[in-house]
């Protein structure tokens, strides 16, 4: 049963990614772009657009899920950080790494983290959802801390590189960087498609979850691993992309509810329009020169959740 | 049976119990007796049962998370209160232990889910955001779906917390009428008052084990229950059949 304005969202989603990818397709600092143009360099960007937002999106809102929290990302939990310092310390210490071992340092980062996360949470007497974010936040803290210490030891060569990848960046694309991805984003999307329900129990919260059949610890491990698998490996490819996890599902959470089982979906979706839209905007406000993504997802996603803060009030009101 | 948290001293010991199909219970105790530790063991979230429970016949500790959850269903004092789900989608979140985690609302679901709003008198609310309802729709809410998990046995911790007098009453009544419809109801409670009215048999949970069980006219005596509580009661009963245990005059002095 979907009420009237809800009915809306789906197709919007959809017209919306297709703009989005033709757009994606058609912008560049070359107007007459060739078919080599086409497909070497912007296909494969859309692809990573697409599958960097999707991945973040549904990241974050399987965490806010998990920690009942609409403010959760993967920034919150520690696992950005995890995968940017794996990650960044690659680049740093082994300059021109295959992009490949970026993509698994960044996922083993992230996993890391989470293990990291877990065992604080656990030592501090149990693994309710405050607790794991306060681990989540100390361990985020000491992730970025660590690598600003490598940072601040490293010559000024690696410097640049490491401050670009810092900012988020899908400028430098080759077309192996969707296809390392690919797997990652599919067997996490995968493993969050078959739990949304049990998604929906987890965010009601763990009594009644288990009362209701759900494995809570064993679900709760399993879709940490999910989010660890979809930001992590796409921190490792592309950098930190901030806000996508967060504004996303805030966002999709008022247009199409928050049933996860519809929430889930549209958030990847809108993940991607979003990235999208941001990478597009990210080749045309400065053109012929580039800025990097993540730095127009701080820019737009800042006032845009403000917004949504201030409108959510309005309508309390 | 008795129930403990992992290593540490059983929490109650020495229990022994049973309810027939349909019949209704109201748990009692003071505070902190180990009410809701009772509820969760019984359950197997979190607390650790020595001995045995049979559910409908069968070995609780045979069955699997799933099958417990297809029997036995649960309204726990403790959920998430700022959920922006509809009133109607919570009450359906009862039906995930009869379908894959992934599905989505069949027509049968919808049906009973709304049976079991209608049951519990929260119809009216449920297109309403659960977190923008008041405390005691809330938790009217929250035991519609519980009904609608369509269990043999219900257990209930505090369901009338945060009701007014005469949701109270409701609530009570409705408890009732699953009994006739042959669910077996546990309810922690301190509304003593309104649930002795309606109910088959009374738990007392007092000092670590059970104090008494059976008839309301059985277990509830001055006597039986100032002990428990620790505080002199007068316990009267109406001739329409209702109860009245308040504290005694000298219990104020």
């Amino acid at each position: 049963m979907i009420p009237g304005g809800k009915r809306l969202v789906w197709p919007a989603l959809l017209v919306l990614l297709a703009a989005g990818i033709a757009l994606s397709l058609s912008v560049g600092p070359v107007r007459n772009a060739d078919a080599w143009i086409i497909l070497r360099l912007r296909l494969p960007r859309a692809a990573l657009a697409v599958l960097a937002g999707g991945s973040l999106a549904v990241s974050g809102c399987v965490l806010q899920a998990l920690l009942r929290n609409e403010l959760a990302t993967p920034y919150t939990l520690g696992i950005s950080a995890g995968a940017g310092l794996a990650a960044g310390s690659l680049i740093i210490f082994h300059p021109a790494v295959p992009i490949i071992l970026s993509v698994s340092a960044g996922f083993g980062g992230a996993l890391a983290a989470a293990f990291a996360v877990w065992l604080i949470s656990r030592s501090g007497g149990g693994g309710d959802a405050a607790r794991i974010l306060l681990a989540g936040a100390t361990v985020n803290l000491m992730g970025a801390s660590v690598l600003l210490l490598f940072e601040y030891f490293s010559p000024a060569s690696r410097l640049v590189e490491i401050v670009r990848w810092m900012m988020g960046d899908l400028s430098a694309v080759d077309s192996t960087v969707p296809l390392f991805i690919l797997p990652f984003a599919l067997i996490g999307a995968s493993i969050v498609a078959f739990r949304t329900g049990t998604l929906n129990q987890l965010a009601m919260g763990s009594d009644l979850a288990s009362a209701r059949g759900v494995r809570v610890g064993f679900e709760r491990n399993v879709l940490i691993l999910a989010s660890s698998l979809l930001a992590g490996a796409t921190v490792g490819a592309v950098g930190p992309v901030g806000f996508v996890g967060l504004i996303v599902p805030h966002a999709m959470r008022r247009l199409s509810g928050s049933d996860y089982r519809t929430l889930v979906p549209a958030s990847a979706v809108g993940g991607m329009v979003l990235l999208l839209f941001a990478d597009v905007v990210s080749r045309i406000v400065a053109s012929p020169a580039e800025i990097p993504i993540g730095i127009v997802m701080a820019l737009a996603g800042g006032p845009f959740f403000l917004f949504l803060l201030y409108r959510d009030r309005r309508m309390e009101e | 049976m008795s129930v403990r948290y992992g290593g540490s001293p059983p929490v109650l010991e020495g229990l022994t119990f049973g309810l027939d199909r349909g019949e209704v219970c109201a748990m009692i105790g003071p505070n902190g007796a180990g009410k809701s530790t009772l509820l969760r063991g019984m359950l197997d979230i979190g607390p650790v049962v020595e001995g045995s429970i049979s559910v409908c016949g069968r070995d609780s500790r045979g069955l699997s998370r799933l099958e417990r959850a297809r029997l036995m269903s649960f309204l726990p004092q403790e959920y998430n209160h700022s959920s922006r789900l509809t009133a109607l989608e919570i009450v359906l979140l009862g039906r995930h232990p009869h379908r894959a985690a992934w599905e989505g609302d069949s027509r049968e679901d919808l049906d009973t889910a709304v049976e079991a709003m209608v049951l519990a008198g929260v119809e009216h609310v449920r297109g309403r955001a659960f977190c923008e309802l008041s405390g005691g729709e809330r938790r009217l809410v929250m035991l519609a779906s519980a009904i609608a998990q369509q269990p043999s046995v219900l257990l209930l911790d505090e369901p009338g917390s945060s009701l007014d007098f005469r949701h109270q009453a409701d609530l009570w009544n409705l408890l009732h009428s699953l009994g006739s419809r042959g669910v077996t109801v546990l309810a922690s409670t301190h509304e003593l008052n309104t649930a002795l009215r309606f109910v088959d048999k009374v738990l007392v949970i007092s000092a670590g084990g059970m104090a008494a069980f059976g008839a309301p006219d059985e277990v509830c005596t001055p006597e039986l229950l100032g002990c428990v509580f620790g505080i002199p009661l007068d316990v009267a009963r109406s001739p329409d059949g209702g109860w009245s245990v308040h504290p005694s005059v000298e219990a104020g002095r």
